[in-house]
């Protein structure tokens, strides 16, 4: 599993415009900064997909529901892309 | 996408742990999916007890056909989606509003596969019911956008205009494009026998300012092993307005009758 910043970032942008799937979401530029809500308006049953998709990408390796689990729905809601890249590459040291 | 087939359908579902005696988490109506279990609860729950989650025929991500939105088929939908997802022994039944109408007819179809149920607002069918709901979703236009607007709680529910394209597009479709709302409105009564005759314990949470509270103490005063928890301030939407207080009750009965 690569362990690079900028390239799981590029992995989790790839995902989400998957799940999104809409044209739209291929022009629109996805960064550490960039919000599920207010940037990307994702739904919650999209984002029940991505959770889905990203655990298939990354196995056992990463506890994606776990790590939802531990947050609020203030949180989840406020959450950035940044956040999930950095849990991912937490994951991946091991 | 986690899918299974059933009853001829393709059925969204999520799993979270493996085991037997899951809580199986359902829905409400028209303007909601298995996302509103999922945040409000499902995932804290998967830490102590097997969780599944499905989204019901012409809902979320599970397909949508042109007829057989009756009560007696979604209990069928869901047997067969426990028997296609190989859920062994009774579930715990966890339903929302018209989910957990559907919880309640599940039980007393299938009383030896129910271990629990935990009503969250749940609808009755009761004389008024067929009514009230026609009422709600026969509405059109700008009545009907309104309506969803205020009855749908999404965790990311700000209302962009992508968002409120997107649901308003799948209510209409649901609504006037299924048999949906002449088949609820077909409905056959609960009678008080039925739910007398109840083995399984039951949790009912209500908001003390729901429109339908009235639905939860005719419940407490007929299911013989009900517990009616009043949630002070909150109305129909308790699962959002009070999402801890629902969530940490499930987690509680989760492991006390598990």
């Amino acid at each position: 599993m690569t362990v690079n910043r900028d390239e799981t970032l590029a992995q989790v942008a790839d995902i989400i415009r998957e799940v999104i799937g809409e044209a739209w979401v291929d022009e629109t530029p996805i960064g550490m900064e960039t919000s599920f809500s207010d940037d990307l308006e994702l739904e919650s049953i999209e984002f029940v997909a991505l959770a889905e998709r990203l655990q298939e990408n990354y196995g056992d390796s990463v506890d994606f529901v776990g790590w939802l689990s531990q947050k609020s729905l203030d949180d989840i809601i406020a959450l950035r892309v940044g956040e999930l890249v950095e849990h991912i590459l937490e994951c991946a040291k091991g | 996408m986690a899918e299974v087939l059933a009853n001829g359908l393709r059925f969204h579902v999520q799993r979270i742990g493996a085991g037997p005696s899951p809580v199986v988490f359902i829905h409400g109506l028209v303007m909601d999916n298995l996302s509103s279990w999922y945040f409000a609860a499902a995932t804290q729950v998967a830490r102590e007890v097997p969780v599944l989650l499905w989204d019901l025929r012409g809902h979320g991500r599970t397909e949508r056909p042109q007829s057989g939105y009756t009560v007696p088929q979604m209990v069928a939908d869901l047997a067969a989606v426990l028997d296609a997802a190989a859920v062994e022994g009774p579930v715990h039944l966890v339903g929302n509003s018209f989910g957990g109408l559907l919880a309640l007819a599940f039980a007393m179809a299938h009383p030896e596969r129910t271990a629990s149920l935990v009503l969250v607002d749940a609808h009755l069918s009761d004389a008024g019911f067929g009514a009230e709901m026609a009422g709600t979703l026969g509405l059109e236009g700008e009545a009907r956008d309104q309506k969803i607007a205020e009855s749908f709680k999404d965790w990311l529910g700000r209302h962009s205009e992508r968002k409120r394209n997107r649901l308003a597009e799948s209510a209409s479709a649901l609504v006037y494009g299924t048999t949906l709302v002449a088949d609820l409105q077909a409905s056959e009564l609960f009678d008080d026998a039925a739910l007398r005759a109840m083995d399984a314990p039951a949790l009912l949470l209500y908001g003390e300012k729901s429109d339908i509270l009235h639905r939860g103490e005719r419940l407490a005063a007929t299911l013989p092993r009900a517990e009616l928890r009043v949630v002070a301030g909150a109305t129909h939407s308790v699962i959002w307005e009070a999402t801890d207080t629902v969530r940490d009750a499930i987690i509680e009965w989760a492991k006390e009758h598990r």
